[in-house]
């Protein structure tokens, strides 16, 4: 329930249970103060009364100047009783139309002694003070005296405070919890801004960022990583359908060729050569495009992290050796130098890493003007193992370095398929190996010379040598 | 020597049959995995070839039944699935081969010869002779009409190859990753360099040629022009 709970509303449950607990308090307080106030009044009186009848019963004589006295003291006093009686049990004086209970009068004087004590008859609560006083005629006969006073009144006045004050507590309560709704509808005005920017985020509408700048500290932090999270989405989503319009234009290209070969064939009769000319070419046309999908596969792959079926100890020099075996022709009819330099070991895919290296080297070769060199240089440091395929040459133009390890990416666009160059993923391919690896790849360029670095981390058992 | 293929697309299902018919095999064709089972039990063939998404039976279930049935029979798996976990399980179910489509027919036809010869251990001759042509294993010579020609290494791997499987189409995937162990596609024409110049050592000025190119095929040594 709580998860489903909305933050306003919770905020807003707990502002006005913190509203009630504080009112509560307070009426609590305000309300025990009242009464303790009253009590002290009372027994004020019931004291001072005491010592009035006291007096009284000191200074006067007969019985019946002193019921006249009492009479006389106690009639601005209405809801004050008093009761007199001596030792015997003979009422010396009582006040008319008020009888105390039996169960007081009966107690004896040892047990009510001094006592202030409260009783309730008839729905009225009572007050009463039971003292000993002595008669100026009897010195020796102790008298009992018992003051009440009926707190009726003083119970209407709290009982209507209290009233006033839960009603107040109320509506403070229900005021605060208003306000507090209100504060916090404010409050997060903020966080429905960037849902509502959220919301405008679509595939089309990618470039929406939340407010980073408007919103409150606590939230910056949050809307920068929501802004760096859209990028990284943007971007990634721009590559994606770059990549998509890419493949359909690469792809377009061998069946368009196809397509027109063969319907050009078919529109005549031709002589067996021309068809099987036409045959031919559509079979290279076909290869191509089957690699091309075996190379999107291996790149999709690669995303995936499925490119390291086996993974064993690599010896680099006999890598390159073997490469450089393959790439001997090439090299030597192109008259290009192959050269190694240094050795390493590393941990990976034999296949995969094999392929790395040969799309670099067939790029090196592809680009190194006749009587150039491509060097291959392998190097163990710290806790890294390079391999650098450097070519001789006239450099590769800075503005496009960036975009080579692109998908597709041709330094010259206008010849796609000049010369078998292939699919366009060969660098590509050789990133995602590297990345598989854990490595990376960086292209340098000036002129005179391309290098290609590829850096894996070095194996971990692997000691001096 | 008799193949059976097992295939559900038609159009594939009728290439592959008219081309390895006309490399001289004898060919039955099964359309879905039951008549397979079917065919290979009771058909004495040489080869399965194997689609493996069938419907109903699937190219795996194939196999297994033919293994419990303990029927002996060399398996090459076709598929559209390259993972290394599908590769591995034809592999482990006793398929002796595995291609991924697309396949290049020229590469099929190679490797179903693989396949083929690999039953009685081929008797090792220390010479192999293709018209004028003589390949001495032993001492690492070739020779023509009677004249060395000097060869690299690798040269002399190349053309043992082609010496050996000669007549056959050998595709540039097969002879790179057979002379260089490079199993994958190079985006260069290394092999196409390479042959040219095996060729120009083998057949300049000599006649009849011996190393033809088959366009959008692949290279085969003959000793007699069969193709034009």
């Amino acid at each position: 329930m709580t998860r489903s709970m909305s933050l306003t509303a919770r905020l807003t449950a707990l502002y006005t249970l913190v509203a009630v607990c504080v009112l509560a308090g307070m009426v609590a307080i305000v309300s025990t103060a009242v009464n303790r106030h009253f009590e002290e009044l009372d027994d004020d009186t019931l004291l001072d009364k005491g010592q009035l009848i006291q007096d009284l019963l000191t200074k006067s004589d007969a019985r019946v100047a002193l019921r006249g006295r009492l009479d006389d003291a106690l009639q601005s006093h209405p809801g004050l009783y008093v009761r007199i009686a001596d030792a015997d049990g003979a009422v010396w004086y009582a006040s008319p139309s008020f009888r105390f209970p039996d169960c007081i009068l009966n107690r004896s004087a040892a047990a009510l002694s001094g006592n202030i004590f409260n009783w309730t008859a008839d729905g009225k609560t009572y007050r009463a003070l039971h003292t000993v006083a002595t008669q100026r005629d009897a010195p020796d006969t102790a008298m009992r005296v018992w003051i009440a006073v009926n707190t009726v009144h003083h119970t209407h006045f709290t009982d209507s405070l209290h009233i006033a004050l839960w009603v107040y507590a109320v509506l403070a309560a229900l005021l605060s919890g208003g306000l507090g709704w209100f504060a916090t509808r404010t409050g997060l005005a903020p966080l429905r801004a960037m849902r509502s920017r959220a919301q405008s985020v679509t595939a089309h509408r990618l470039s929406e960022r939340m407010p980073a700048e408007s919103v409150p500290v606590e939230m910056a932090d949050l809307a920068a990583s929501l802004n760096d999270m859209l990028a990284r989405l943007q971007n990634d989503f721009q590559r994606l359908s770059d990549f998509s319009s890419d493949l359909a234009h690469e792809l377009r290209t061998p069946i368009s060729n196809l397509l027109t070969q063969t319907q050009v064939a078919l529109s005549q009769t031709r002589d067996a050569c021309f068809y099987r000319d036409i045959l031919a070419s559509n079979a290279e046309e076909c290869q191509q495009l089957a690699r091309m999908v075996s190379d999107m596969l291996l790149l999709a792959k690669a995303e995936h992290g499925l490119l390291l079926p086996n993974v064993e100890r690599i010896l680099l020099d006999e890598e390159v050796q073997a490469l450089f075996d393959f790439y001997e022709a090439l090299a030597e009819e192109k008259e290009i130098r192959l050269h190694r330099m240094g050795s390493a070991q590393l941990r990976g895919d034999r296949l995969m890493i094999r392929r790395a290296v040969s799309n670099l080297l067939s790029n090196a070769l592809c680009h190194t003007p006749p009587q150039g060199v491509v060097t291959i240089r392998l190097a163990v440091k710290a806790d890294t193992v390079t391999l650098t395929v450097a070519n001789t040459g006239p450099g590769i133009d800075p503005a496009v370095l960036p975009r080579l390890f692109d998908r597709f990416f041709r330094a010259d666009p206008s010849r796609p398929h000049a010369d078998r160059e292939g699919t366009g993923l060969g660098l590509a391919i050789t990133r995602a190996i590297v990345q598989a690896h854990e490595g990376t790849v960086h292209v340098s360029s000036w002129t005179g010379e391309t290098c290609f670095v590829m850096t894996f981390p070095r194996p971990p058992d692997e000691s001096g040598d | 020597m008799k193949i059976l293929i097992v295939e559900d697309e038609p159009k594939t299902g009728d290439y592959l049959q008219q081309g390895l018919r006309e490399a001289g095999f004898s060919v039955s064709l099964a359309t879905t995995g039951l008549d397979g089972v079917h065919l290979a039990i009771e058909g004495e063939h040489d080869l399965l070839i194997l689609d493996v998404m069938l419907p109903g039976m699937n190219g795996w279930q194939v196999l297994k039944y033919l293994q419990d049935q303990n029927r002996k029979l060399p398996v090459l798996f076709l598929t559209a699935r390259d993972s290394v976990e599908d590769r591995v399980k034809g592999l482990e179910l006793g398929a002796d081969d595995y291609l991924v489509k697309p396949f290049s027919f020229a590469e099929l036809l190679a490797r179903v010869r693989t396949i083929l010869r690999r039953g009685p251990p081929a008797t090792e001759a220390t010479t192999i002779v293709v018209a004028d042509l003589e390949l001495d294993l032993l001492r690492r010579r070739v020779t023509r009409r009677g004249r060395r020609i000097a060869l690299t290494a690798k040269e002399f791997g190349l053309l043992e190859l082609l010496m050996r499987r000669q007549g056959e189409v050998l595709p540039r995937s097969l002879i790179a990753s057979q002379v260089w162990d490079m199993n994958f596609d190079s985006d260069t024409n290394v092999v196409e360099v390479a042959m040219r110049r095996l060729r120009i050592k083998i057949d300049d000025h000599v006649e009849p040629r011996l190393i033809q190119t088959i366009r959008g095929m692949g290279y085969v040594l003959e000793s007699r022009e069969r193709r034009p």
